[in-house]
């Protein structure tokens, strides 16, 4: 008999798996007095309790021993029906959302305009981990995403051979870049946890709409409530993704079978969708969608006044560290 | 539809039109996928950069190009007894598939695990591809002239020191027909009667049983007539493993007859689940089983009494011995309820017609020829044997293990079972055409002549033993091993000693064995590589004794030879040894000079002729090479249930039995049919019909030993008779219907065993005494009693004898084994070992027993080297219960050490926790070597012939036991213990 | 029109293995790839059963359904097969296959998916009939020579039935009546969406 043995935190996105996936062999399957067992009945029986009729082969193979599992039959719903209109709705919602957002309020401009003074945001450790983590992150949902939707959409466009050449490569990449992903992930983490804490000011922000209510922007340290919301998707989804990630890299690993493959690649799929369209979000608002926002990962220099407007409290504290500092630490300009 | 065959055309252009929306014409993946996609050329082009890592076979060699010819050869299958037709397709030279030999009435297209896959035996991406020797320990390639001109000096010098007996040949099941008897008449020109094959650890205890009971020691029935049964027992047998095709027409017999098919074993083995009845006994309990059952028949007066009156001697005996079984007895002692052995006793007396089918569970015991008497005789009391339906069903173990001993591979007897007295030696020199005074001269005293060999099972205490206790001139010094496997014999540490002491080891095979690996020997250590089956030509006789002739499908790969050549060029080797030596015995001319040389060795056709002019005994008579290939070129002639062939079969065969199941009588141009069902008296013997055997006097204590009123049909004799000798035809007034030439060659043959009236149905070599019976109606061996007290065994009666190392002492003292005895040159001992057993158990609580796997047959190294068979069981395990296994912490799939009571003895093993086996039971499959005690022995394998999967060998840890009248080995009952590893 | 299918008959199966060598015979699959395997369910107690089990050629084929590069296709006779040069050993259709027919060389040091392999039901794939590169892709294509699946041909109790899901239907049918028992046809329900009642 096989056990769950998947790390607990994924067992919370077992909702989102059609009902009944989940679970081990039942005992044993019914016998009468001479041993009459019924096929069908069993079948039946597995099915609608979503378990599997296991046994055993002189294969070393441990998947080898289910004989039936009628739990495909719900991944591949979860796989054409379920992920397919999440991965569709979050993605493509997320895009309308934004077009519409861009069409309704414009980019979004620093309202005492540029100061033309900067100030140090990210420094170039922090930006280079950042677009690493960015171009694996790209790279990795179109890949994904193509193994999902490719079929529907580029399939019919490029020919079953070059689609096969760009999946195939796809997979190649989507499984080599995870490396990087992950140790940047790791990097974002140690970097930036400290300034991500949640506190108080976070909800005021919210109340405010991060700016969006009414007049005025809400106060924010380093980051703000929508930059540490983010961050924790990033570093939270990216663990999630990271780990499914490596179970579905490495199949059947251990002691795990095709059930908690399922699992991972449900894990994985809608985890990932949902951070696509949060990144597109996050992409959108850190280029064309606010003027100055750009520069924090471009040149790590932002505009004193974008600094002031979004992150006061933060451009404070950073002045008085300047001045407590001795002067002469400073570089000659 | 595409169900049959002839559908194949239209369904190809059903398929080919299929893919034609696909791919326009079914042809070209290409333009399938132009039409699957809307592709731009320019997109198109990232196509070509795609990897590819498509392919799923790796050398192809079963490719077929329909284009050029396939030729269809048949031969049979290598592996178990029941004679399956194997199809090559040849292409040039090479064996490219195997089809389903649909023609064949034994196995009708099928296979199992090993038959389906035995082409990949011709890849021989394992085999042994050179003669090589050890030189200081390192295996090293030689040349065929090396190797034998070395070995066969060795030889000599072994005998010019310590005499002929000295030498032990070991033969094989392996073998043809042509080839086991070639080796046993080598043997005899050697100068020893030290042959022996595997029947000694399968099916010597049947063998012996069954003869001493209704006179041939052979399955009486076939598989095919299975489906005639009522009531089956499957008793110490696992046939859905170890003969799956048997299997076919077990459950065949037991749907079309809503059959009763019981299984009683120790374990629950795949053959169980089919059952309708499974009985668990305690392994060692087959006697207190048969004789709880016979209880409720005798009891009941289920017993078929007039059948017993006409051809059975005493059965009073037996009466007063079952009667001790009560059912409480037989459940103190084998475990097994009362209530269900009366049901079980009910079936098999009541439902007839009832068979039992047996196997090695049966046989080696210590009490294996004790078990096979009691089963014998469970089924004369019911009636139960010489009829459809009915009979001792023995499935015997290797493809030729029934012709192997039929030829003689036993330390007892010369081919057909004539044994070793003068009448029998003098009978051989002349089918041979040589003087019995010639042959008796190669022998190291006259007596010697006459006195059995050491079987097989105790070579290493011949070693080993102090000379003074091996009653021949010297200890065993050298061995000549022809495809045997050294890991199914018992107390293996032992024999990796007497491996290392002796003077000479050639081992002959297509694989290296257990023998090639198990010792530290550093010289004198030969490998040859020889051809399997499918490379040469002969003919096999299955357990049904039907004889198959298979025919070569390719040339013996790398520098293999065939057996015959093998043993052609040894013999010449002697010569020239002797020569160099000055010694003044020959050997291949007067021992090949019958034969026709082709390509440098002997044909077996001419081998099977001379077989024909000796083989009377056994009606081997009949079988000639032609009536054999017409056999198989018109497999599909015969009746799948009686086996006969019908009536629009082609004149030459019409009416024949398939394989002409022996006894064959007469010359093949007397053209008796074979006989399907021995000692069935419903026909007449032209036709197949026949009575029991009478080997063993006219009659005892007053009582007849001929049949009383029973007579196959037809017969002009309406009783018993004896056997057939020129006496008996005068004194019936038949003498003179034999021919003039027929009287010639008689008188001839007389003058040698002292007057013509004394020249009998097995010593004719005219034939005319067996035609002249028959004519008659007669069997030529007469009309006797089946024997249920059989009064030259050490048990006449089968009395229960507890095991050796018996997991209940306390039965020691009520039913021990039997006092140290001598037997076959050696000790034996019996009590002296058991009354161990209370301290043995002790230390070893669980009952051992072993038996086959489906994927792998007898030693394995054949199977194990097989990739598409190894890849099934890669790994040596033992069978734990899960109570067993829980109260020493032991997992399924875990490694575990299980350690035995001689000799320090233990193996590493992989647990399989499973109800299969009871409480306090254990089983290793015994087709596992490589591994010994825990040491990895693939380096010892010459590169490139270590078998794919390795594992330790059950017989390590068995134990000491022997079988008293064949020296049978105990693998079924031993103590052990197992810990986790 | 023909629709093949698969029947194992349980109560005849011995786990003699005989399919799964067959098959390795007829297409030289490699070591690791099993097309075809026997499954013991039960093992060692009363209602033992050991059942063949490949791919079961579905109606409505999960395989194809959820396969990224829809390298899969149905031929007339209903069999599934699938071109090795369009997969990418992705691993999806082992997930959806109720089966678990679907096997993938290892390749690569990380125990990387090859191609995926799995029962051709005999018939080859999309290359031409009977070629070499057929066979070393896909194996033999017995179809195409007018022959059932060889597993089946050599069952050795005749437990495994190939052929039109009718006729073995039919076939297994007259066998429970006759007998008077039979566990079912192991999948069929699952696979096909239809049992088979005696």
């Amino acid at each position: 008999m096989r056990r769950i043995l998947l790390a607990p935190f994924m067992v919370l996105f077992l909702a989102l798996a059609a009902p009944g996936l989940i679970g081990g062999a039942l005992a044993q399957p019914a016998a009468g007095a001479r041993g009459a067992i019924s096929a069908e009945e069993l079948e039946l029986q597995r099915m609608l309790q979503g378990g599997r009729i296991e046994g055993r082969t002189t294969l070393p193979d441990a998947q080898s021993e289910v004989l039936i599992q009628p739990a495909g039959k719900a991944w591949r719903d979860f796989h054409n029906v379920t992920l397919a209109w999440v991965g569709g709705i979050a993605v493509g919602g997320m895009l309308l959302i934004l077009i519409a957002f861009y069409l309704g309020r414009g980019k979004i401009m620093v309202e005492g305009g540029l100061s033309g003074r900067t100030i140090q945001r990210f420094n170039l450790l922090e930006r280079a981990n950042h677009w690493m983590v960015a171009t694996c992150f790209i790279i990795l949902g179109l890949t994904g995403l193509n193994l999902t939707f490719g079929r529907h959409l580029l399939l019919p466009i490029v020919g079953p051979e070059a689609f096969t050449a760009i999946s195939l490569y796809g997979k190649i990449l989507h499984n080599f870049l995870a490396f990087p992903f992950t140790l940047g992930i790791v990097l974002m983490l140690l970097l930036w946890v400290k300034d991500n804490i949640p506190n108080g000011r976070d909800i005021e922000w919210f109340k405010q709409g991060g700016g969006l209510i009414g007049k005025g922007h809400p106060k924010a340290g380093r980051f703000n409530a929508g930059q540490k919301m983010v961050f924790w998707i990033t570093t939270l989804g990216g663990a999630a993704v990271a780990v499914s990630g490596y179970l579905l890299i490495f199949p059947f690993w251990g002691e795990f079978g095709v059930a908690e493959m399922q699992l991972a690649h449900i894990v994985h799929s809608i985890i990932s969708v949902l951070m696509i369209a949060a990144m597109l979000a996050h992409i959108y608002i850190g280029s064309i969608g606010m003027q100055g926002a750009f520069d924090a990962m471009g040149t790590g220099q932002v505009d004193l006044n974008w600094a002031k407007e979004h992150h006061s409290l933060w451009v404070e504290e950073q002045q008085k560290r300047e001045a407590a500092a001795p002067r002469g630490a400073q570089p000659a300009e | 539809m595409l169900i049959k065959r002839s559908d194949g055309a239209r369904a190809k252009q059903r398929l080919a039109s299929a893919y034609q929306g696909l791919s326009a014409g079914g042809m070209d993946r290409r333009s399938f996928l132009k039409t699957a996609g809307l592709a731009g050329a320019g997109v198109a082009a990232l196509a070509g950069i795609a990897p590819r890592m498509a392919e799923a076979a790796g050398a192809a060699t079963g490719v077929h190009d329909l284009s050029r010819p396939i030729q269809r050869v048949k031969n049979l299958c290598t592996h178990c007894s029941v004679g399956c037709t194997v199809t090559a397709e040849v292409q040039n030279g090479v064996w490219v598939g195997q089809e389903p030999t649909w023609e064949s009435p034994i196995n009708r297209g099928t296979h199992c695990a090993k038959g389906a896959s035995v082409r990949e035996l011709v890849h021989g991406d394992r085999r042994l591809k050179y003669p090589m020797k050890l030189v200081n320990g390192q295996w090293q390639r030689i040349t065929w002239d090396v190797a034998m001109s070395e070995i066969a000096d060795r030889m000599m010098a072994i005998r010019a020191a310590s005499g002929p007996d000295s030498v032990y040949w070991l033969g094989s099941a392996k073998f043809s027909n042509e080839g086991a008897y070639l080796f046993r008449k080598f043997v005899a020109f050697w100068g020893t009667n030290h042959v022996d094959h595997q029947a000694r650890i399968c099916h010597s205890t049947t063998v012996a049983g069954v003869a001493n009971t209704w006179g041939y020691g052979a399955q009486t029935n076939s598989y095919n007539d299975i489906r005639n049964s009522k009531t089956m027992i499957i008793m110490g047998g696992n046939p859905a493993e170890a003969h799956p095709v048997s299997l076919q027409h077990v459950l065949s017999g037991k749907e079309i007859n809503r059959a009763n098919m019981i299984v009683i074993d120790p374990r629950y083995t795949r053959t169980a689940a089919h059952a309708t009845e499974y009985v668990r006994i305690r392994p060692g309990t087959d006697i207190p089983v048969i004789w709880g059952i016979l209880w409720h028949i005798f009891e009941n007066g289920w017993e078929d009494k007039e059948f017993i009156r006409q051809r059975v001697y005493g059965m009073d005996e037996i009466r007063a011995e079952v009667a001790k079984w009560n059912p409480q007895e037989v459940e103190r002692v084998t475990g097994v309820p009362g209530a269900q052995l009366r049901r079980v006793a009910e079936m098999f007396a009541t439902q007839k017609p009832s068979t039992l089918i047996w196997c090695m569970g049966t046989t080696q015991k210590t009490v294996g020829t004790a078990n096979v008497r009691a089963y014998s005789v469970l089924l004369l009391a019911t009636g139960n044997v010489g009829a459809e339906g009915t009979g001792a069903n023995i499935f015997r173990g290797h493809c030729n293990v029934q012709g192997a001993s039929d030829f003689g591979l036993d330390v007892g007897t010369l081919p057909a079972y004539y044994g070793l007295d003068e009448t029998a030696w003098r009978h051989w020199s002349r089918v041979w055409g040589v003087s019995f005074e010639s042959m008796r001269a190669r022998f190291d005293t006259p007596q010697m002549m006459n006195t059995p060999g050491i079987p097989s099972t105790r070579y290493m205490d011949a070693v080993l033993l102090p000379k003074d206790q091996v009653q021949q001139r010297d200890n065993l010094k050298g061995m000549i091993v022809f495809g045997h496997g050294g890991n199914t014999v018992t107390r293996m540490p032992e024999a990796q000693r007497a491996l290392d002491a002796l003077d000479l080891l050639v081992v002959a095979d297509p694989h290296p064995t257990t023998f090639a690996v198990l010792h530290n020997r550093r010289e004198n250590t030969y490998l040859l590589p020889i051809a399997t089956q499918f490379e040469c030509s002969g003919s096999r006789t299955s357990s049904n004794r039907s004889v198959q002739w298979g025919e070569k499908i390719v040339n013996p790969i790398f520098e293999s030879r065939t057996d015959y050549r093998v043993m052609f060029d040894l013999a010449k080797a002697l010569d020239a040894a002797a020569q160099r030596r000055n010694m003044t015995i020959r050997f291949a001319e007067d021992m090949f000079k019958h034969y026709d040389i082709q390509n440098g060795e002997p044909t077996p056709e001419s081998i099977l002729r001379e077989i024909n002019r000796g083989a009377w005994g056994t009606g081997y008579s009949g079988i000639s090479p032609e009536r054999l290939k017409l056999h198989m070129q018109h497999q599909d002639k015969f009746d799948l249930v009686t086996l006969r062939a019908k009536p629009d079969a082609p004149a030459e065969i019409r009416g024949d039995y398939y394989g002409l199941p022996w006894p064959c009588w007469g010359t093949p141009e007397q053209r008796h049919p074979g006989s399907h069902i021995l000692y069935n008296t419903n026909l007449a013997v032209k036709d197949g019909g026949g009575t029991f055997r009478p080997r063993f006097g006219l009659e005892r204590n007053g009582v007849t030993l001929l049949a009383e009123g029973s007579y196959s049909k037809d017969s002009d004799i309406r009783d018993g008779y004896p056997e057939f000798t020129v006496a008996l035809l005068k004194r019936l007034g038949w003498y003179d219907e034999l021919t003039a030439a027929e009287k010639a060659t008689i008188a001839e043959i007389g003058q040698g065993l002292g007057g013509e009236d004394r020249v009998s149905w097995m010593t004719d070599l005219s034939g005319g005494i067996q035609r002249v019976a028959i004519a008659h109606g007669c069997s030529p061996f007469g009309n006797g009693k089946a024997r249920a007290v059989a009064w030259n065994l050490p048990d006449p009666v089968p009395v229960h004898r507890e095991p050796i190392y018996t997991a209940r002492p306390d039965l020691i003292a009520q039913y021990p084994t039997l006092p140290d005895r001598r037997g076959f040159r050696l000790p034996h001992l019996g009590q002296s070992v058991q009354a161990r057993s209370p301290e043995v158990f002790r230390n070893f609580p669980i009952i051992l027993t072993s038996g086959r796997l489906v994927e792998y047959e007898g030693g394995g190294e054949e199977t194990r080297s097989n990739k598409w068979l190894a890849e099934l069981q890669q790994d040596m395990f033992v069978e734990i219960n899960p109570a067993d296994a829980a109260a020493r912490n032991i997992r399924d799939g875990a490694w575990v050490w299980v350690t035995g009571p001689e000799n320090n003895s233990r193996a590493r093993v992989k647990a399989l926790v499973t109800e299969r086996v009871g409480p306090g039971v254990a089983f290793m499959p015994f087709h596992f070597a490589g591994w010994f005690m825990g040491e990895d022995q693939r380096r010892k394998y010459p590169q490139g012939t270590d078998p794919v999967v390795l594992g330790e060998s059950v017989n390590a840890i068995t134990t000491y036991g022997y079988d008293p009248v064949t020296f049978m080995q105990e693998t079924k009952v031993t103590l052990c213990q197992i810990r986790a590893a | 029109m023909a629709r093949m299918k698969f029947l194992c008959d349980a109560d005849r199966c011995i786990e003699c293995n005989a399919c799964v060598t067959a098959c390795k015979n007829e297409h030289e699959v490699p070591w690791g790839i099993n097309r075809r395997r026997v499954v013991t369910i039960n093992d060692g107690r009363p209602g033992e059963r050991s059942i063949s089990m490949a791919c079961m050629h579905c109606t409505d084929a999960p395989c194809a359904a959820v396969c990224p590069v829809s390298c899969f296709y149905t031929t007339a006779d209903a069999i599934v097969l699938h071109d090795k040069d369009l997969c990418i050993g992705c691993g999806y259709c082992f997930y959806a296959c109720p089966f678990g027919a679907p096997q993938y060389p290892r390749v690569g040091n990380f125990g990387g998916r090859g191609k995926m392999d799995k029962c051709t039901y005999c018939a080859g794939g999309p290359q031409q009939d009977n070629t070499l590169v057929e066979y070393t892709q896909y194996g033999a294509n017995r179809i195409a020579e007018g022959k059932l699946p060889l597993c089946a041909e050599m069952c050795s109790t005749k437990a495994l039935l190939a052929g039109d899901g009718e006729m073995i239907a039919t076939i297994y049918r007259e066998r429970v009546q006759r007998r008077g028992y039979g566990s079912g046809a192991w999948g069929w329900r699952t696979a096909y969406r239809t049992t088979v009642n005696a």
